[in-house]
């Protein structure tokens, strides 16, 4: 695992990419990578925003998975929902490499702030 | 961390560079179940070279876990990663040197059926050779099968050659037991709870197909993995459901021995702790003649001494290798070079040497003999030899003395003695050589303060450097206000500063100090207790009795100027069970002409 960290942060970036439309109200995130089996459950991107973005409030969204073309659409309701997880989509692959790091050095600040999951 | 310029005798140099690579397109993941004699599936995933012509053949390295074969990956670590990403080594270093590689979860354990009575039981074993089977009669198959692992994996590897079968050419256990009683469950008759608490709260977590237990113990693996990766044919998971319904009915070691004491008390379901151990399998393992590769640390729990074990009772051909890194090599372990932050030899050197091993065993003429590899800390060197001990090895007395000193020379005093009220509050903390078992780091800190709760001796500096290698023999004559009790034994290095340096530690519960005539039923360097009931022996409080016990081995040099002091401690908190369960007994510690106690260092004389 340790060897994957270096390259890790890159792969991330590389292999998904995300569309903001303000006028609709939507996020899509694309996964480039071709993905074995299916993409996602809804339930399990909120996790995601949760355990590796921080997101700690209830947000109103309504998630999509187009497993063919390998697309989440997030739809909301207000434009302020909307730049929240815009912002935390901004930060989230760094802040997911930057975790894995401090987990693997020992240093375990971080993980309190986290809910079980 | 051993020093990356040590290039001398290193292992990991000597046993060849790095192989090429003969597939350079990654590898293919699938997974199946293996039908079993009696019927229960085993989850198995393979990994191939990804363009592999039908008419080629490769050997395969076999690795089976109670850890989970695969993980079920979280997002977005799915999207990126393979399910076996937590493998170590990355399947691609082997797949790419022209090996197969076929992971399995061993009965009982992750999506695989069956129930388990305790770890390594014989069926666990046996469907090691069915897999072997199996693996055989695949098409991508050359006939070939080598086994790895570390720790329980490293354990199923030596358990698996017993199975004795044609197509096994080579194993490799890492950081692996060879006697469950006193390298993890009773050292020194101590019983090791936190740890059996811990790993088996772990364990039944994984067999639930619950990751939350991660959080806390492996917050990586946590991050990263949601359960067990199902086998891709079961697809409505109807078998992975029925498959964790019947773990259930596992059985998991500390509920079997948190009230045991003795080696020979039968656990509840009438099997004994020796039925998980190797030893007791000598002879037949010579039978396969199957080389093997070992490797441990110095400061990995008792499982230093199993490398030394296996070394000299073992005649199969053998290279054996003991480093100074934590459980599993993941994080450098030398306590003189606290501020190492990296395992040298790296994962990858590591990782070649093996792969040069099993070429050697399976398209080669194997090894020849036993050689084993020893790292000599703070000389910061690696040494070989074919002999344990190595030569040059003798003993060196020190005895305790007056003002809490050590000294060579017999104390001439007719009455003698210091006395010491066990602190219960003692500890060497949760990164030690005993909780690194759960992968942590080994830190043991400057231990100048914990050292004022124990009983210490000190020497003078030393006028040479000393190199101390093997274990070093406890003598105590002691008394107590109780019948029972532990001591526990910390062999430290001061630097000129007063710096405490943990070099080794052992342990003895005080019932079982009677050393045994019989034969041991293996061959070791310390003397020799069978922790069996009948030995027990409670002390009679005031009465003196002889303990003399073994330290943990290690290979170190306290260099000139710097002195040797031994901490005597009564209990290890936040690792061992307390004795006497309650009360606080006060020991006497003789240290006079008829009773003096002392302690003998394996030292190794320079030859001029």
């Amino acid at each position: 695992m340790e060897e994957i960290i270096p390259s890790l942060r890159n792969m991330l970036k590389q292999a998904i990419e995300h569309k903001v439309d303000e006028n609709n109200l939507k996020i899509t995130l694309i996964v480039k990578k071709e993905v074995k089996g299916p993409l996602a459950e809804p339930d399990e991107v909120i996790t995601m925003f949760q355990m590796l973005g921080g997101l700690k409030e209830e947000i109103p969204m309504e998630i999509n998975i187009d497993n063919k073309a390998q697309k989440i659409n997030i739809k909301f309701q207000t434009k302020e929902d909307l730049n929240k997880i815009r912002a935390i989509i901004n930060t989230i692959w760094d802040n997911t490499v930057d975790l894995l790091e401090e987990f693997i050095a020992g240093d375990l600040t971080r993980l309190k702030d986290i809910p079980d999951f | 961390m051993t020093d990356p310029n040590a290039i001398e005798n290193n292992p990991f140099k000597e046993l060849g560079e790095i192989p090429e690579k003969k597939y350079h397109d990654g590898y293919k993941i699938s997974s199946t179940y293996i039908p079993m004699r009696d019927g229960i599936k085993i989850a198995t995933t393979i990994c191939l070279p990804k363009v592999l012509s039908s008419s080629e053949k490769l050997p395969t390295l076999l690795v089976q876990t109670r850890y989970w074969r695969a993980m079920e990956l979280r997002i977005p670590f799915r999207w990126i990663l393979d399910d076996v990403i937590s493998s170590t080594p990355n399947p691609e270093i082997y797949t790419s040197r022209g090996y197969a590689i076929v992971y399995t979860d061993v009965r009982g354990t992750g999506a695989s059926e069956g129930t388990r009575p305790h770890p390594w039981y014989v069926d666990e074993i046996k469907d090691g050779a069915d897999v072997v089977d199996w693996i055989i009669f695949q098409p991508w198959s050359d006939g070939n099968v080598v086994s790895n692992g570390i720790s329980y994996s490293g354990i199923c590897s030596e358990f698996f050659a017993l199975n004795n079968h044609p197509a096994v050419k080579a194993i490799m256990p890492g950081h692996a037991m060879w006697d469950a009683y006193i390298d993890i469950a009773f050292p020194g008759g101590c019983y090791d709870w936190k740890f059996m608490e811990i790993w088996s709260f772990f364990g039944k977590n994984l067999d639930k197909n619950n990751p939350k237990v991660f959080k806390q113990l492996l917050p990586v693996v946590w991050l990263i993995a949601k359960g067990v990766k199902p086998v891709d044919s079961d697809k409505d998971l109807k078998i992975l459901i029925g498959a964790l319904n019947q773990h259930k009915s596992n059985k998991y070691v500390y509920e079997m021995t948190h009230d045991k004491n003795y080696r020979d008390e039968p656990l509840p379901d009438g099997t004994k702790i020796i039925d998980t151990c190797i030893y007791p399998h000598k002879e037949e393992l010579e039978k396969t003649r199957v080389p093997i590769l070992a490797w441990c640390s110095w400061l990995d729990s008792g499982y230093v001494d199993v490398i030394i074990h296996r070394f000299a009772n073992l005649d199969n051909p053998q290279i054996a290798i003991l480093g100074d890194w934590n459980h599993g090599a993941s994080y450098p372990a030398n306590q003189f070079f606290p501020e190492r932050v990296k395992v040298t030899p790296s994962p990858k050197e590591r990782i070649n040497a093996w792969i040069n091993f099993f070429d050697k065993c399976v398209k080669g003429n194997g090894i020849q003999g036993k050689t084993l590899y020893y790292y000599t800390m703070v000389e910061e060197k690696w040494k070989k030899t074919i002999l344990w001990p190595p030569k040059g090895q003798k003993m060196q007395r020190w005895y305790l003395s007056e003002n809490n000193s050590l000294s060579r020379t017999l104390p001439r005093i007719k009455s003698s003695a210091d006395s010491y009220e066990i602190n219960f509050r003692a500890t060497t903390g949760r990164n030690n050589r005993w909780w690194t078992l759960l992968g942590l780091p080994i830190i043991y800190e400057n231990r100048k303060k914990i050292d004022e709760k124990l009983l210490t001796y000190t020497s003078a500096p030393l006028e040479e450097d000393l190199e101390i290698t093997g274990h070093t023999i406890v003598n105590l004559y002691i008394s107590s206000t109780h019948e029972d009790n532990a001591v526990y034994v910390y062999l430290e290095d001061i630097d000129e500063k007063g710096n405490v340096t943990y070099i080794t530690d052992g342990q003895l519960r005080v019932i079982h100090r009677k050393i045994s005539t019989d034969k041991p039923p293996y061959k070791i360097f310390i003397p020799y207790h069978t922790y069996n009931e009948e030995d027990a022996q409670p002390l009679t409080p005031g009465e003196i009795a002889e303990l003399k016990f073994g330290l943990h081995a290690t290979s170190v040099v306290i260099r000139k100027n710097h002195r040797i002091r031994i901490a005597i401690a009564g209990h290890d908190k936040d690792t061992f069970y307390r004795y006497p369960s309650k009360g606080r007994p006060t020991i006497k510690i003789e240290r006079n002409e008829k009773f003096a106690s002392y302690i003998d260092l394996p030292i190794i004389k320079k030859e001029i």
